[in-house]
């Protein structure tokens, strides 16, 4: 049986980079390049930078 | 002399009997008259149980016996010798007002964690807590440096993602 086939976009998430924990999660094509953006965390009530996460194991998402 | 011993003998009759039977069965050494060694004049029922207010363990079988007075009696012979104002001759006991005051200063509030040498658990969160804001402090600190380095860098060539 054919695998599954991949979808083009993937849903990742963008991490704070003040370890607070917060994050925001965006949609991006599968072959561009990992996201990074200056964006607000409401915990520390300040614009730090969000980075995205690695992927953990074979989950697709 | 005499009249001073005869008072003491008066007072000592005034007692309820059942705390002048308890300290006739018990008489602690500072009641014995003078010059007797307390070792050898210790009464038969102070030869079995030195103190009968604690339970014992049988030097033979080695059980353990209950306490000769149960603590519903030691608290009411506690009373009694407080409202005589003879305390301080009945044997150690738990019911004792020093030990009640002591016991009292050790736990605290009753509430778990507020006596002495006690430590309030708390939640995880709470536990946690300094340690977490510390963790934030510090990557707030670096936060500009990380940005300029992550503008300097550029989008495309930015390699350090979080795990």
């Amino acid at each position: 049986m054919a695998k599954k086939a991949k979808s083009r976009t993937i849903i990742v998430r963008l991490l704070s980079m003040a370890k607070t924990g917060y994050f925001y999660t965006f949609t991006r094509p599968r072959v561009a390049q990992p996201m990074g953006l200056l964006k607000y965390d409401p915990i520390i009530r300040r614009k730090v930078l969000f980075l995205e996460q690695k992927k953990k194991g074979k989950a697709v998402i | 002399m005499a009249a001073v011993s005869q008072k003491h003998v008066q007072l000592a009759l005034a007692l309820p009997t059942k705390l002048r039977s308890f300290l006739a069965r018990y008489p602690p050494v500072a009641i014995l008259p003078a010059g007797v060694d307390p070792e050898t004049s210790k009464t038969g029922y102070q030869q079995d149980t030195p103190n009968p207010f604690l339970p014992m363990k049988h030097p033979v079988t080695g059980k353990w016996h209950d306490p000769k007075y149960s603590l519903r009696r030691q608290a009411d012979l506690v009373k009694l010798a407080r409202t005589h104002g003879v305390e301080e001759l009945l044997p150690f006991t738990p019911k004792k007002t020093e030990e009640r005051l002591r016991k009292r200063v050790e736990l605290g509030l009753r509430v778990k964690g507020t006596g002495v040498d006690q430590k309030v658990k708390g939640h995880k969160h709470e536990r946690t807590l300094v340690a977490k804001m510390e963790k934030r402090r510090e990557a707030m600190l670096e936060m500009p440096n990380l940005i300029r380095e992550w503008k300097k860098v550029g989008k495309r060539n930015w390699t350090k993602f979080p795990k």
